[in-house]
């Protein structure tokens, strides 16, 4: 076995490892956490339903590390520490800045001192990571105006909307330093960008996620609890962080979407499509769930219904654009600009649920007849349940639908050049031999 | 293209350093260790100087020995050499003491561009 083959398989045992140790570590956690002993039936319960949801991600992380394998692992096993280092950090390199990753990559193969390989790559990779972008008087203009915004964030949300005292100054001091970082990154303004469709969806889907959440927080900051019966903050710190740093890291990627990510237009027609058709089923889904339903049983059933239409269009994608690739960045897409908009629209309908029925939206708890204000109480399923649902499920489903359409594009291909590689009757030549033409 | 304001010490030094035989191509590695700076502050010295046309890059055209990559090499531009007339015509900037240029370190090689 060479020395590619053996890292390669040593590797992928080590993604799979890596992705299976969340969800092991969450089966100790919960067999340590209960306060009851557990029989051995119940602890063969949950670990099965831990191997249910950890096994899409273990053979997407492998799925992943074979396609990164078969494209770079001839080059990445002949590089030790330095050259990895190097070549990650490069990675990160604006497309402008890309013929730089490779200068750095082969003046350090020109190094032999293993220390002073290390000492050289480490320099490069400071480089690459923040290569110089826009004038420093730009960048400290950009970084100031990021603090007196964050600053400034603290007491006037403090004064007009108290709920929102750790969501507002997070979400505004995480853009300011994204915009800070991208006029440091870049030389030109504005640089290569995803297109306005992509623009337009990230910034409206955001507007929309901080509009609808600004609403709650006003008018609706807590809720009764009812398990147990209780007060109960309706965007906890902790969420809100996880909202603020996700809305920021969403828009980030839509509007500057590291260079893999930008070139397949195939991948972003289909991941705004997916990600179109997930926020406008959940809507129509609600709106039948209100007109017909009789059971109180919420939109979760949506949530798992969705997940195969995210299989389903991660493989057209990768069919579509005949490549794995098509369909991981498709599923990318429809993550990062369907998130925030799913969000907005399950606070919207979660509304709508309470005016009709008075139930939360998830699952249907609650009802007309308790005299208990549960609204508040949609504002934490909503960011917790996209977050988990898009994460946690729809990724790893995607990595498996995108495998599973390149492979089906790969047959297509082999068979069409079978076909062209048959013999033709009465070619020139005489001897029928095959068609020179390669696909 | 001119400087706005005098350029750091580093800045100046790689720009004497590559002055010293303006029509030779210089590699990345053998700049840090001729002025004895980390390549994470001269790569972007480097990047900065190409940005503003003062930098020529090119590709080695014969392969190095060993299979290894062709490097990129570097050289003053005609604005380049002028900044770096100015420069030594200047009275030097106090900052970091950088290691003079051609004080110490390899003579550039008179490889092809």
């Amino acid at each position: 076995m060479s020395r590619t083959e053996r890292l390669g398989r040593l590797g992928g045992l080590a993604v799979v490892a890596a992705a299976a140790t969340p969800f092991v570590s969450l089966w100790v956690l919960q067999m340590n956490a209960a306060r009851d002993p557990l029989t051995a039936r119940a602890r063969l319960d949950m670990a099965i339903w831990m191997a249910v949801f950890a096994t899409p991600w273990m053979l997407a992380a492998w799925l992943l590390w074979r396609a990164l394998w078969r494209q770079a692992g001839a080059r990445l096993s002949g590089m030790d520490g330095p050259g990895w280092l190097l070549a990650a950090a490069a990675a990160t390199l604006p497309a402008d800045r890309r013929d730089w990753g490779a200068a750095m990559a082969a003046e350090l193969a020109q190094v032999p001192d293993r220390r002073e390989r290390w000492r050289f790559a480490a320099g490069c990779a400071r480089a690459a990571v923040l290569p110089p972008g826009g004038s420093r008087a730009a960048v400290g203009v950009a970084g100031a105006l990021a603090v007196a915004a964050t600053a400034a964030t603290v007491p006037a949300t403090g004064a007009a909307l108290p709920a929102g005292r750790v969501f507002a100054p997070a979400l505004v001091g995480l853009l300011g330093g994204l915009a800070t970082l991208a006029v440091a990154r870049s030389r030109r303004p504005g640089g290569a960008g995803p297109g306005s469709a992509v623009a337009g969806l990230a910034l409206a889907g955001v507007a929309a996620c901080v509009a609808a959440t600004t609403y709650y927080l006003a008018e609706h900051p807590s809720y009764h609890r009812l398990r147990p019966p209780g007060i109960a903050v309706s965007l906890p710190p902790v969420t809100a962080v996880v909202l603020a740093v996700a809305l920021a890291g969403c828009l980030w990627l839509a509007l500057r979407p590291p260079r893999w990510l930008l070139g397949d237009r195939h991948a972003r027609r289909f991941g705004i499509a997916m990600a179109v058709v997930l926020v406008a089923g959940f809507v129509l889904a609600s709106r039948r769930e209100l007109r017909e339903s009789t059971l109180d049983v919420g939109m979760m059933d949506y949530l798992f219904l969705a997940l195969p239409v995210v299989l389903l269009a991660g493989s057209a994608a990768a069919a579509a654009g005949r490549s794995f690739r098509s369909g991981l960045w498709a599923c990318a897409w429809a993550t990062v600009l369907g998130a925030p908009p799913l969000v907005a629209a399950w606070l919207a309908e979660a509304l709508r649920w309470h005016q009709q029925r008075g139930q939360l939206l998830l699952d249907g708890e609650g009802g007309l007849g308790l005299d208990a204000n549960l609204v508040g109480a949609n504002l934490g399923d909503a960011i917790w349940w996209t977050l988990v649902v898009l994460a946690l499920w729809a990724l790893p489903l995607g990595v498996l639908g995108a495998a599973a359409g390149s492979a089906r594009a790969r047959r297509r291909r082999a068979r069409e050049q079978a076909v062209l590689d048959q013999p033709v009757p009465g070619s020139w030549g005489g001897g029928g031999g095959p068609r020179s033409r390669r696909l | 293209m001119t400087w706005a304001r005098r350029p750091s010490a580093q800045t100046t030094a790689i720009v004497l350093a590559l002055a010293e035989a303006p029509a030779t191509w210089r590699y990345g590695y053998e700049l840090c260790q001729q002025l004895d700076l980390k390549a994470g502050s001269v790569y972007p010295i480097l990047m900065r100087l190409a940005d503003r046309g003062l930098l020529e890059t090119a590709w080695e055209s014969e392969a190095p020995a060993g299979g290894r990559p062709p490097r990129h090499l570097y050289r003053l531009t005609g604005p380049g050499r002028v900044l770096a007339g100015e420069l030594a015509a200047a009275p030097p900037a106090s900052a970091k003491p950088v290691r003079a240029a051609g004080g110490v370190g390899r003579r550039p090689r008179p490889e092809g561009a």
